[in-house]
């Protein structure tokens, strides 16, 4: 099978998948109350008024399979209901949160990737020295520490002990310039390079200052999961016969284990990258709810518990499906890749 | 069956046992993981002793000592005099916004966690097996349906999923139970039809599906979903959480136990049995089940600490366990506000969220530690280094 094919096949097996994420959330729906219900199908504010009717024109108290329909018909138009705590229809606000939580992310990946890989290796290569039990432990803490404990725990030391971090994603000055004065425009919607890019660096000063202690949450929680792979890989890999060979024809162990051990341990890192999405998008929720982030992980934890007594069924349901897609999209991506780097897989 | 045969019988078993044994004595860090583990145990099992309840009909309800909003640090003494009635004169931890008693709220916080904890593994671990079972032993297209729903539920991180199930989950539950017996009624049915037609398993499992699937498009479409027989279950709170995180959670034994079961399946001694005329579930539970299970609910009991710490996330985020309720997760929040206060000494409410935050994170931390430990032990590919 050759690599174009394996892709395209792939690619044609998520759809059953994503239609089943759909069809989970819609069950899900199922649970709640047709009033309830009904918020998933209006667009504004005013329309609340009159849920009675929405019951009605979308025949809310009829049977499943109607409901099914009407709603799928909502979805291919776009409509995910409307967000009270958001103060929009669903996918509006979505996208509009959406830059914040990306840039949480994207600082969050390549130090969780790198310093787990190095980590891991280290570990494996001192199996059962002090040097492999305290990396492991590092990463065990790690992996228990409570993700909200750790996040209030830095906000007390690093914002209220010594200043030197605020919480939150940008500071006043920085939120008035870019709202009020006009010369701000969004390149990219990451405020650290594009206050470089508006000739601004103390934004992109100000932004790193911000987006320290929450990448350091994210990182801490979520390197566990390389290290672990990445030392059973290595170990693993170690114990293969090119590698007794490799040492008998007299390469250097820095050799070894560079080029020939690490390459190949690498491989099952891949795999775990699809975990670590999840893993991101769980921290996320949490992270930007401890340092009061404006993204799509709080708005979702407000609409399902801080937001008041009643919870906000569209943003959470709407959450939901997009943690969903983006989770099976990366684990498409995950594959082809891994097709990619190791042709076993396309070829077995 | 004499002595010396049950001897030979067992002494496999008992040598990968004392192996397992040996080299978790020689893990320094799995022999702290099981003190910690052992240390909660206590905790939880003395709780009545180490912290009696004010009110016995509420066990685990923190009390309060009046309703003051600011905290006041460990040593101070009781004032509610009814408390001290009770044998209560200081606050060991101090007490957390409202008045509540942090002492309290850990220790029997211990017994909210190994009850979450337990409830969880064990609710997933039933469905897991069951659904498990007949994926891997049935195969075909009941194994296809299952699969793809695992991979359904499996393509969701499982805090969002949880979240959302927590809120949608209402306080009575009304379960049509009456559809999923008639379901499992009508699939046993054509099952033993099949049985003494001497139809293959598989065939006789196909049809029904068949007749299910008939059934519920029937029931739906044409009947418009009567109810059957309808019961009400009443959730709490926290009855949410561990439905939600059970719902959440059997996916990934299901997938483990079918592997162990394709596995083992394949192994002589099954073959054997189905020679000698062994009925379907009579192998499932006397030959497949014991080979299989084994190191699934090792794994399973290790997730523990995992799944204590996704629900005091969602204690953390107002979805879970009601106000004053003793949770570790919900009594960390409650410091949120003082973080947030813009206090000038950040460290002057200390004890309001270091002290649960400890207790999360070493309970948590006995888990992984003997998770780590145990994955190496049972990796069979790493296991004889």
């Amino acid at each position: 099978m050759g690599l174009l094919e394996y892709t395209i096949r792939r690619i044609l097996l998520i759809i059953p998948t994503l239609l089943g994420v759909i069809l989970l959330i819609f069950a899900v729906s199922q649970l709640f109350t047709p009033e309830q219900r009904a918020t998933l199908y209006i667009t504004s504010e005013r329309q609340m008024r009159d849920i009675d009717s929405i019951i009605n024109q979308y025949h809310l108290r009829e049977s499943v399979f109607t409901q099914l329909i009407g709603w799928l018909q909502q979805l291919l138009q776009g409509n995910l209901g409307y967000s009270r705590t958001g103060g929009g229809p669903v996918l509006q606000v979505l996208l509009r949160k959406l830059p914040a939580t990306f840039e949480l992310v994207i600082w969050s990946i390549p130090l969780t990737v790198f310093i787990g890989i190095y980590l891991g290796t280290k570990s494996a290569v001192h199996r059962d020295t002090s040097i492999d039990h305290i990396t492991r432990m590092i990463s065990i803490i790690g992996w228990s520490l409570p993700s909200f404990w750790l996040g209030i725990m830095l906000i007390a030391i690093f914002f209220q002990g010594l200043g030197w971090f605020p919480p939150e994603r940008m500071s006043q000055p920085t939120f008035n310039y870019i709202t009020l004065s006009g010369n701000w425009h969004w390149y990219t919607g990451l405020l650290v390079i594009d206050g470089l890019l508006n000739g601004t660096p103390w934004i992109t000063i100000d932004a790193l200052r911000h987006i320290i202690l929450p990448t350091i949450t994210l990182t801490t929680i979520n390197i566990a999961l390389i290290v672990r792979i990445m030392r059973s890989g290595m170990l693993e890999a170690l114990g293969k016969g090119y590698i007794v060979m490799a040492k008998a024809k007299g390469l250097s162990n820095k050799e070894v284990i560079n080029k020939h051990a690490r390459r190949n341990a690498l491989i099952p890192v891949m795999t775990v990258a699809g975990l670590l999405t999840a893993g991101l998008l769980t921290g996320v929720t949490i992270t930007e709810t401890v340092f009061n982030i404006d993204g799509v992980g709080r708005w979702a934890a407000v609409a399902a518990g801080g937001g008041g007594t009643v919870p906000d069924v569209p943003a959470v349901l709407g959450f939901a499906l997009f943690a969903g897609i983006v989770y099976v999209v990366a684990n498409l991506v995950v594959d082809i890749m891994y097709a990619y780097i190791d042709p076993r897989i396309r070829l077995g | 069956m004499n002595l010396k045969q049950l001897k030979t019988e067992l002494s496999p078993t008992l040598k990968e046992v004392k192996f397992t044994l040996k080299r978790v004595r020689k893990s320094p860090l799995s022999i702290l993981g099981m003190a910690i583990i052992t240390f909660y145990v206590i905790i939880a099992v003395f709780a009545p002793v180490l912290a009696p309840p004010v009110d016995p009909n509420a066990p685990y309800a923190i009390f309060h000592d009046g309703y003051g909003p600011t905290p006041r640090p460990p040593g101070s003494e009781v004032l509610d005099s009814w408390i001290r009635n009770m044998g209560w004169t200081v606050h060991y931890f101090g007490t957390a916004e409202g008045q509540l008693d942090i002492y309290y709220g850990c220790i029997w916080g211990t017994r909210t966690a190994f009850r979450i904890g337990l409830m969880v593994v064990v609710i997933s671990l039933i469905i897991g097996l069951l659904m498990g079972c007949l994926s891997g032993y049935y195969g075909g297209i009941i194994d296809e349906i299952l699969m793809r729903f695992t991979d359904i539920i499996l393509a969701f991180p499982g805090l969002i999923l949880a979240m959302a199930l927590v809120i949608a989950l209402p306080r009575v539950w009304r379960l049509e139970i009456g559809f999923p017996l008639a379901i499992i009624g009508i699939f046993i049915i054509i099952m033993l039809i099949g049985h003494f037609l001497k139809l293959r398993s598989a065939i006789s499992a196909s049809l029904g599906i068949l007749s299910v699937a008939i059934f519920a498009v029937l029931y739906y479409g044409v009947l418009g979903s009567p109810p059957i027989y309808t019961m009400g279950i009443e959730l709490t709170d926290l009855d949410k959480v561990l439905v939600a995180l059970a719902l959440v959670g059997w996916p990934g034994y299901t997938r483990v136990i079918r592997g162990e079961i394709l596995r083992v399946r394949q192994e002589d001694y099954v073959e054997a049995a189905k020679a000698a005329g062994c009925s379907d579930v009579r192998i499932i539970l006397r030959h497949i089940l014991p080979n299989a299970m084994y190191s699934v609910v090792i794994m399973a009991s290790l997730d523990i600490g995992s799944i204590v710490l996704t629900a005091a996330a969602l204690s953390f985020l107002g979805i879970g366990a009601p106000l004053g309720y003793a949770d570790w997760g919900q009594m960390i929040s409650f410091a949120r506000g003082w973080i947030w206060s813009g206090q000038e000494n950040p460290w002057q409410f200390w004890y309001t969220f270091i002290i649960p935050g400890l207790f999360i994170f070493t309970f948590v931390l006995g888990w992984n530690l003997l998770g780590d430990a145990f994955r190496d032990i049972l990796d069979p590919t790493l296991r004889r280094r």
